[in-house]
């Protein structure tokens, strides 16, 4: 029977192409409307993580305590096992580590004695090493103004106006004076390769950024960090997961006699996140509810349409001896099976495409310059479990309907009158 | 009988000033032989620096070389990180030079005042070498038997407004005019930093401490230990030594 | 005109579900515009209003070797405060170490009259107080210095010739205020109590300006004007904003496209109907604009039925506010844990225009096809 369906499905192209067109249509825009506006809205917590907070952070426990003070001589040792152990117990996540620290950007004259010099606030990340993602999670791409990011050890870029204050440009050799992790005074040259614009007074005004293994072995940190910054693959924050990731990692180091004990906290747990996130759900789901609403409405119609125009094939199945309600039944068949094809696609293609924004992402600022850390011009889509039914199911369910009530017309009208019914 | 109470009261004021002056000039004869003991025109001191880390300790040794009270050279001998670092201080100006990156980088102003090498003293601190009589009045407080040896407690308060510490508390050992301990104040008379004078032993006729540990008493933890290996006193340093050409030597 | 408006108004009762769901549709998304506006302008003023009434007051005069952003130019950025100008209250600013809980941690004192009243800051609690050196912090540095109301806490600093000093602070106060900038790592004294404990007198870092001040050139200070210190602050709204917008015009279009949508249904139905209309004499274009006014009259109602629902709803947020995360407070911008919607005209007036404009246009163009349409067939009810 079903077969039988299908054929006429296919076959005829009225019956099928227009219908399946628009719910893969609307089902495809549902889909990738929830999925963009989670990303949207998740932005505002997004930036949290990305700056700061990762999805998950691991620090030692006096580090935690004093963090505000970037207290290096606090920081995580035996990162290397830290990190073997991570990845083997929570595959979904990417560990990444990160050290803040102070210290003076010193630029030689001819000779090799300072000529200017600027105190600045460091951060080093996983610039060189790919697979960390630091790139594109701090937008450092699209923020550079001069020059580019380093490429290799020892290249160092700085915030735009500190590189201004300090006259140099990329190409030019400096110096970072400071202390190791242990207190020691450090010297190392460096090139500079670009400058880099973030968005905040603050940052913007002494800030260096240099590659995480350069850090540590300036700073006498090897395998070591201050920070160790968790992101889950999916890009998205989950804190459920997070909290339950957090709970068992925590949990080995509960009789720990060792003061320095690594310590897991959630982004929910940093910096008060928690309203942020909660205002973001709710938006999310008024947002969602009214896709789903209108698309349904959309939908409906399209079901409508379907049913009306075949008033007189209905009349002539009838007056050929068919049952009202088999025509009826076969017609809420047929229907089912456009709209699981049509919400097939749209799922699909709807997906797909969120995949796609949530990997690239649209450029919604005018002109690249605007583009800064802080505040990226990307906005990103984000690809959920949800987006699996969240098209599907309003899709299946409004060709149902609508065919449905279009149907009533089997019931309600005459025979002959359905004959009539858009005569030819 | 007015005028009989002023001349009482003038008496009284008096004597007390004499009784007080010559206490400030018997201080004053026991700073300068303080001063006499520990300075010397040229020096040249071996010695380690202990840095009381939260995790670690750290051992820092070095090889200094002054003259008067302006001019200093220090050349760091380990540990490997800082060896071949060269620390050139000429009146008020700071170079520190390192060999890794063979560059010469000056400290002014606001950078003096952060510590050296993590330890509980700045930059600044250790700068200061002026003979304590030039700066301070002094005055004999008390005695007591500090550590088994007889001494005198001195206080001595700046008489120049460009010093770090307004007071200090110097215990002397009156047989070897050399301090055991000493206080610093700040202005309001709150203790900031205490230095302990140890080890004292005789060197070229002269008692000089030999381990001392600074302390910053606002802060928690032990502070900062320095130990001296060798120290040779008045010897011929060249000219060289404090000029800036020595840093890339 | 009068006529086609009737008609329409019947058209659309006649299609009852249909309508009332389109409707619905519509005015929501006419309410998330507005919401989401009136959020943003709301905060827009009030970090606007928080900068000026505790940070920048009608502008700052800097002396020209203090920035604000860099600590390091505290030890030099100050000077004799100018004679003669008026309408300029005097901040010094200078470093210090406090000692909470036996840990260092570098702090930045801030001394202004406790009898000024340009800035919120409530300063004038140190007046009342008994203790040597009370002063007043935020709650941030309250909160990360460990420090309540009532607490003493060792401090040292050096005075302008370097020589150390020490001594209690007294927390009198802790304030709770928008904007970070005033708050974080800031300790703040009484301007006299700073000159005494560094004898810097009559000296300053810099001046908030009032509505007396007259901008002069000064050889030592330079003048930022409020515009210039908000900009910051703009910009970043400016950026929230086009963010949202791209969230409405979704809303928007998936609303239209409903519209849209019904529209082209309607207009198939209803062939019999348009067949009708032509011969009984009604022009093409005047059908074509009896359907274009049947869909732009989707939002004239879902106008009503928004302000219905709307309203109420939007009187309500007015008064209790909208609860804001404190996400956005690490990066030093004012934002309110509570902020009140603010319903502009402008806004309101552009989002109706806005709403009615675009479901008129999105119901011409369906339209448009009527005027293409064979009357004969179209009467018979035949597709086309």
């Amino acid at each position: 029977m079903i077969k039988f369906i299908f054929k006429g499905i296919v076959r005829d192209r009225s019956k099928s192409l227009i219908p399946v067109l628009v719910i893969t249509v609307g089902v495809m825009v549902t889909v990738l409307m929830s999925g963009f506006l989670k990303g949207v809205l998740s932005d505002i917590v997004n930036q949290s993580a990305k700056l700061d907070t990762g999805h998950l952070k691991i620090m030692t426990q006096p580090y935690a305590e004093n963090k505000d003070q970037m207290p290096n001589d606090l920081a995580l040792l035996d990162l290397q096992d830290l990190l073997e152990d991570l990845n083997q117990k929570f595959t979904n996540v990417l560990w990444t580590p990160r050290i803040k620290f102070g210290g003076i950007i010193d630029v030689p004259d001819s000779n090799g004695n300072t000529k200017t010099q600027g105190t600045g606030m460091g951060m080093a990340l996983s610039i060189l090493d790919s697979d960390s993602g630091e790139l594109e999670r701090l937008n450092l791409n699209k923020s550079i103004q001069k020059g580019r990011l380093p490429m290799r050890k020892g290249e160092i870029v700085l915030s735009d106006a500190y590189a201004e204050k300090l006259k140099i440009s990329p190409g030019d050799e400096i110096t970072y004076f400071g202390t190791t992790m242990e207190g020691s005074m450090v010297f190392k040259n460096f090139v500079m390769t670009g400058t880099i614009y973030f968005g905040s007074p603050l940052l913007d005004k002494g800030t260096f950024i240099m590659d995480i293994k350069d850090a540590q072995d300036m700073l006498d940190m090897e395998d070591g960090t201050g920070e160790l910054l968790g992101y889950f693959n999916s890009k998205i924050y989950n804190d459920i997961e997070a909290s339950q990731i957090a709970k068992e990692f925590n949990s080995q180091f509960i009789n720990s006699k060792d003061e320095y004990a690594p310590i897991m906290v959630t982004l929910k747990q940093q910096n008060d996140l928690k309203t942020s996130l909660d205002v973001a759900e709710s938006f999310n789901a008024i947002f969602i509810f009214i896709f789903i609403f209108a698309m349904s409405l959309v939908l409906w119609n399209t079901g409508l349409i379907g049913g009306l125009r075949r008033y007189k094939e209905f009349g002539i199945r009838i007056a050929l001896g068919e049952s009202k309600r088999n025509v009826f039944g076969l017609l809420l068949a047929e229907a089912s099976i456009i709209g699981l094809i049509g919400s097939l696609i749209g799922s699909i293609l709807g997906i797909g495409l969120c995949y796609y924004l949530q990997e690239v992402g649209i450029d919604i600022s005018k002109d690249v310059e605007n583009s800064t850390i802080i505040m990226p011009s990307i906005v990103r889509a984000h690809v959920s479990t949800n987006l699996f039914f969240i098209g599907f199911i309003p899709g299946l369910f409004s060709m149902l309907l609508g065919t449905a009530l279009a149907g009533r017309g089997i019931f309600k009208r005459e025979t002959a009158r359905l004959f009539k019914e858009l005569e030819v | 009988m007015k005028k009989i109470l002023f001349v009482l009261l003038f008496c009284a004021y008096f004597s007390n000033d004499l009784s007080a002056q010559q206490s400030s000039k018997e201080a004053l004869e026991i700073i300068k032989k303080v001063d006499k003991n520990m300075f010397s025109e040229t020096q040249i001191i071996t010695s380690e620096m202990i840095v009381y880390g939260k995790r670690k300790s750290r051992t820092i040794r070095s090889k200094g070389y002054s003259k008067g009270q302006q001019n200093n050279f220090t050349e760091y001998l380990s540990p490997e990180r800082e060896k071949g670092t060269k620390m050139l201080k000429l009146d008020n100006r700071l170079w520190i030079y390192s060999p890794a990156t063979d560059r010469t980088i000056q400290l002014s102003g606001h950078l003096l005042r952060q510590s050296v090498m993590g330890s509980d003293l700045s930059y600044e601190d250790m700068m200061e070498e002026r003979k304590l009589s030039d700066l301070y009045n002094t005055k004999i407080v008390g005695e007591e038997i500090y550590q088994g040896r007889p001494s005198w407690i001195m206080e001595l308060t700046a008489f120049v407004d460009d010093l770090a510490y307004d007071k200090r508390i110097l215990w002397v050992d009156k047989n070897r005019f050399v301090p055991l301990k000493e206080n610093l104040y700040a202005k309001s008379g709150i203790l900031l930093k205490t230095t302990l004078f140890m080890n004292i032993k005789q060197i070229d006729g002269r008692w000089y401490p030999t381990r001392l540990n600074y302390k910053d008493v606002l802060k928690d933890g032990k502070g900062t230990d320095f130990v001296i290996l060798d120290i040779k006193f008045n010897p011929a340093i060249s000219d060289e030594y404090f000029s800036k050409s020595i840093l890339r030597k | 005109m009068k006529l086609a408006l009737k008609l329409a108004f019947k058209n659309l009762w006649g299609a009852g579900t249909r309508t009332v769901l389109n409707v619905l549709v519509l005015s929501f998304s006419f309410v998330i515009i507005i919401l989401l506006n009136s959020i943003i302008d709301g905060w827009d003023q009030q970090a606007q209003k928080d900068s000026i009434v505790w940070e920048f007051g009608e502008g700052h005069l800097l002396h020209k070797q203090y920035d604000p952003l860099d600590s390091f130019t505290i030890l030099d950025g100050h000077g004799p405060i100018p004679k003669n100008q008026l309408g300029i209250t005097p901040i010094l600013v200078y470093q210090a170490t406090i000692y909470p809980q036996g840990r260092m941690k570098g702090i930045v004192l801030k001394g202004i009259d406790s009898n000024q009243t340009i800035l919120e800051l409530p300063i004038e609690k140190v007046k009342t107080s008994e203790a040597k050196f009370p002063v007043i912090i935020g709650k941030r540095l309250a909160e990360s210095a460990k420090l309540n109301k009532g607490d003493e806490v060792q401090i040292r600093w050096r005075d302008k010739n370097g020589t150390y000093d020490a001594n209690t602070l007294t927390i009198v106060d802790v304030f709770d205020s928008n904007v970070p900038n005033i708050d974080n790592g800031q300790i703040w004294m009484d301007i006299k109590t700073l000159w005494k404990m560094t004898d810097l007198n009559q000296e300053a870092s810099f001046f908030v300006a009032d509505k007396n001040y007259k901008a002069e050139a000064l050889p030592l200070w330079r003048f930022k004007s409020q515009e210039a210190l908000l900009k910051q602050l703009k910009d970043l709204i400016n950026q929230k904003k086009t963010g949202q917008a791209i969230i409405y015009l979704l809303l928007m279009a998936i609303a239209l496209l409903a519209v849209f949508d019904t529209q082209i249904l309607s207009i198939f139905r209803r062939q019999k109907e348009i067949g009708t209309y032509i011969a009984l004499g009604m022009t093409r274009s005047r059908v074509v604009r009896l359907f274009t006014i049947e869909g732009s009259m989707y939002s004239i109602l879902a106008l009503i039925v928004g302000s219905i629902y709307g309203i109420p709803f939007f009187i309500y947020l007015a008064q209790v506010g909208f609860a804001v995360p404190p996400a956005d407070q690490k990066m030093g911008i004012a934002i309110a844990e509570v902020i009140f919607p603010l319903y502009g005209i402008k806004l309101v007036v552009s989002t109706i225009l806005l709403v009615v404009i675009s479901a008129t246009i999105v119901s011409y163009l369906p339209a448009r096809k009527i005027a293409k349409l064979n009357p004969v067939l179209a009467l018979k009810g035949k597709q086309q």
